[in-house]
């Protein structure tokens, strides 16, 4: 360990008094260049490293624990609102049972009866189920396939959206309705006043 | 002559559709515009800009891109599907699905082989034109930002592109982008923002001209890639451009509705090196300009205040002639409006419903030019939508108002209307005959007990009606052959006579009592834009867009003495010089020597028994008359009564009290709905 080295100090009381003042206002103004640079023992700079790493550490698990709290948060409030988006466990039950139904009879007919009528019976069937599943169930459900153009009329709205903002939206520098009828108004009584014969 | 008391009608709030892109066949001299509600009109330039075709659209079917292919006439929209039309029964004939997502351009190669498609996913189709249909031929590289303009190059073998921010060189053979020229973005707070090159367009030396977000108008060399000049035109944006025929003019049109010209001219006299000058700049509209066509001799325009300016460039035609005139097509060349004359009702048609008003009542008599005061005011009875997505085509209302019919493209419907006083039922006539499914023109026999509808290929099919129900009666076909659409269809007053006119000039006068053909009337060389039969003389009085009148006698199967005698001596120039078509034509039951007539700015009642006007007379002389002592009057009127006082006219037509109902729609009116123009600093505001 390296002994405690001070400089001494050869000066008088009154630039002690004014060193020290100037020190607590951190202004070092003539005296950083004169005097020797203060000494910092090994173990304080080690200590003072050793700190600011295990702050750094510290901070780093606490932010990860933060982050994951809110990933904790979210996750549940999705899983709560899937929940109360999907239909009800008895609902799926009674739809369970429903299809089983229609399978059964579906395989059932087919083994009595001859080919052709089978298939027939097959055809219908199936359409009956088809019937069957898009019927109203319990509740206010209602099965309906989605129609294919949504996707199409969403490009279709975009490309509209950008035409009406490049041509009117901001920066187009339209004049707005009140700005033209007030215009309007103005040049109007003007002309009304110009063909008033003035006096 | 003439004291009417006269309905001013103003509450027809008739609105027009902007111009949203024009395409110049110029082998036939036609014009097509597309309008921004999807309808597509066809203008005969050689026939004094007659409006001869109108094309419903339909709902959600929006038209970005119009192009001709040899005779053949394409369009393409946002919904990403190209359109062709037929031109002989006025509908669209088929449609067939880009896959490329919204269609923003279309274009034809110069031989008519090909089509040339610019989608917003970045991707350029080629379609090729086989005789009945369009085929997907190939896709180029895509790209990845949207196509929104297109040009090919007149051999066929290049295409330019306009993107955001780039314009692309493709060579046609490979698919592959030869160049990519990258176009400046604004300065200051417009440098965020991409650049959107409007419009580009291909020249045979290998320029490339392109009209751009930024208001520049640049042109580039095709061959190196780089940039030669740029022309900053306007602030706001360069929405269209077209070049002439012989590419020696270019025309740009902005966003602030002016319209710039640029001229390759050699920079001094006798100097080899020619360049592009910016020449001319018009101001002929109030909003963006969207459309352009460069005809050989004129500058046609169109966009968002709705109006066709056709600007005839004083270096091709002669000075301060008739041909060298600045036209303004405003108003559609037919009528909107359908009037009861027992009844005095008016049906209003709207592209997506029909209004019926009755018209108000007031006592008192006052002097000429005098207001009088409603004792009871005009009142909408019936606001009818249509069914379905196609616009309303046509639609008629019988002369006692008690049936109603409109039809659009892919239907007929007839109403039986009964209004007592105040209690107004409308019913719809379930059972109408399925020959009828749709029509070009309706009309209703004076009598109520007929409905006459032209469909294609000219024919017109008799459906009698009765209570409530329609049956069907009889087609009437002119000779094989014909394939014009009929535009026009009057039944006379006596109930004898249906006339049936096309937009190839053949008129046909069929016989109702014996169900067939009576005589056609000789083509003449214009469109005839109104007819109508006289009550008791039978004479044929048929106005073309020309401007001539002829009458011919139905009886006789001849022209008459008049129309001969007015032949003879020609019209007046000032009658000639008009630049709107008549559009209906309607007789005086106290006078039968009368003609009324009216177009857009005048309406007029010529009286047989006086003197045809001189050519040097003064044509519009009711003022100068009124000023004169009764001795003088006799010596100096004519037969041409012109009345000025009604302006614009959408329809006029004479009740059966004598009192003349004239529709207005103010132009004002028309602009104060319009879209926001540019914010511009006039001088003094």
């Amino acid at each position: 360990m390296a002994p405690k080295q001070r400089g001494v100090r050869a000066k008088s009381s009154k630039a002690d008094r004014s060193d020290e003042i100037m020190e607590s206002c951190g202004l070092e103004l003539g005296s950083s260049d004169d005097d020797a640079p203060e000494v910092v023992t090994f173990e304080d700079s080690k200590a003072q490293a050793l700190r600011s790493v295990k702050q750094a550490l510290e901070s780093a698990r606490r932010e990860k624990d933060l982050l994951k709290e809110r990933r904790k948060k979210r996750q549940k409030l999705f899983q709560e609102q899937k929940k109360r988006k999907l239909l009800s466990v008895e609902l799926l039950e009674e739809i369970d049972s429903l299809q089983k139904q229609s399978q059964r009879k579906a395989e059932a007919t087919p083994q009595d009866e001859e080919q052709r009528e089978e298939e027939l019976e097959e055809m219908t069937e199936t359409k009956q189920e088809k019937l069957e599943h898009s019927r109203k169930l319990k509740g206010n459900y209602k099965v309906t396939t989605v129609k294919p153009q949504a996707l199409s009329s969403f490009q279709q709205k975009t490309a509209e959206d950008f035409l009406q903002s490049r041509l009117y939206g901001a920066g187009s520098r339209r004049a707005t309705t009140r700005e033209q009828k007030s215009k309007a108004e103005k040049l109007k009584l003007r002309w009304i006043r110009k063909q008033i014969p003035s006096s | 002559m003439g004291e009417f008391k006269v309905h001013r009608v103003r509450f027809f709030d008739y609105m027009p559709s902007a111009i949203r892109a024009m395409a110049f066949n110029s082998r036939t001299e036609r014009l097509a515009v597309a309008r921004a509600d999807g309808t597509v009109e066809v203008f005969n330039f050689t026939d004094n800009y007659f409006q001869e075709k109108v094309i419903p659209g339909r709902d959600g079917a929006g038209i970005e891109a119009l192009c001709w292919a040899r005779q053949r006439l394409f369009s393409a929209g946002l919904s990403g599907e190209i359109t062709e039309y037929d031109l002989e029964n006025l509908q669209p004939k088929s449609t067939v699905d880009a896959y490329g997502g919204p269609i923003w351009t279309l274009s034809s190669n110069s031989k008519g082989t090909q089509l040339a498609v610019g989608c917003e996913d970045g991707t350029l189709k080629i379609f090729e034109i086989l005789a009945d249909r369009i085929q997907f031929k190939r896709n180029f590289d895509r790209q990845k930002s949207r196509v929104i303009s297109l040009s090919w190059h007149p051999s066929g073998t290049l295409l330019a592109a306009g993107m955001m921010d780039m314009i692309r060189i493709f060579d046609a053979e490979t698919g592959h982008s030869a160049h990519r020229l990258l176009v400046e973005r604004g300065v200051g707070a417009c440098k965020s923002k991409e650049v959107v090159v409007w419009s580009v367009v291909f020249l045979s030396n290998h320029t490339i001209v392109s009209g751009d977000s930024v208001g520049k108008v640049q042109m580039w060399d095709g061959v190196t890639g780089t940039l030669i000049t740029t022309h900053f035109v306007t602030k706001w944006d360069v929405l269209a451009l077209s070049v002439s025929q012989d590419e020696s003019s270019l025309i740009a049109g902005t966003s602030e509705g002016t319209v710039v010209q640029f001229q390759f001219l050699p920079c001094t006299v006798n100097d080899q090196d020619k360049d592009w000058v910016r020449t001319r700049t018009f101001k002929n509209h109030s909003h963006d300009v969207r459309a352009l066509v460069h005809t050989d001799i004129s500058v046609v325009s169109g966009g968002m205040d709705t109006q066709l300016v056709v600007r005839p460039l004083l270096d091709k035609v002669e000075k301060n002639t008739q041909e060298s005139a600045l036209r303004k097509i405003v108003f559609p060349h037919r009528s909107l409006v359908c009037c009861a004359k027992k009844s005095g009702l008016l049906l209003f048609q709207f592209p997506d419903h029909l209004e019926l008003w009755r018209l108000g009542e007031s006592e008192g008599h006052g002097k000429p030019g005098d207001s009088l005061p409603l004792k009871r005011k005009p009142e909408k009875l019936i606001h009818l939508k249509r069914k379905g997505d196609d616009h309303v085509w046509c639609s008629g209302l019988s002369p006692c108002g008690e049936w109603l019919a409109y039809s659009t493209v892919s239907s007929i419907r007839l109403y039986r209307l009964q209004i007592h006083d105040n209690i107004i039922s409308i019913t719809k006539v379930s059972k109408v005959p399925k020959i009828l499914h749709s029509a070009q023109q309706l009309c209703f026999s004076s009598d109520s007990s007929k409905l006459f509808a032209s469909c294609s290929h000219s024919s017109v099919i008799v459906v009698s009606l009765s209570q409530s129900e329609c049956k069907y009666v009889h087609t009437f076909k002119p000779q094989p052959g014909c394939r014009h659409p009929v535009h026009l269809l009057h039944a006379s007053d006596d109930g004898n006579w249906l006339v049936a006119a096309n937009t190839g000039g053949e008129v046909h006068v069929y016989n109702l009592q014996k169900l067939k053909l009576h005589c056609t009337v000789p083509v003449y060389s214009s469109c005839p834009t109104a007819l109508a039969v006289h009550p008791t003389t039978r004479n044929l009085i048929t106005v073309h867009a020309d401007q001539q009148i002829f009458e011919f006698s139905l009886l006789q199967k001849e022209y008459t003495e008049w129309s001969r005698k007015l032949q003879k001596q020609g019209l007046h120039p000032l009658w000639l010089q008009r630049d709107t078509p008549i559009t209906h034509i309607t007789f005086n039951p106290k006078n039968s020597a009368h003609i009324l007539l009216h177009d857009m700015f005048m309406f007029c009642i010529i009286d047989k028994s006086l003197p045809l006007p001189e050519a040097k007379s003064q044509f519009s002389n009711q003022m100068t008359l009124r000023s004169l002592p009764e001795s003088d009057r006799i010596r100096h009127s004519h037969s041409f009564k012109i009345c000025k006082t009604f302006q614009p006219l959408l329809s006029l037509s004479l009740l059966e009290d004598q009192s003349l109902v004239v529709v207005e729609r103010p132009l004002l009116d028309i602009q104060s709905q319009l879209p926001a123009p540019v914010r511009q600093k006039k001088f003094a505001t």
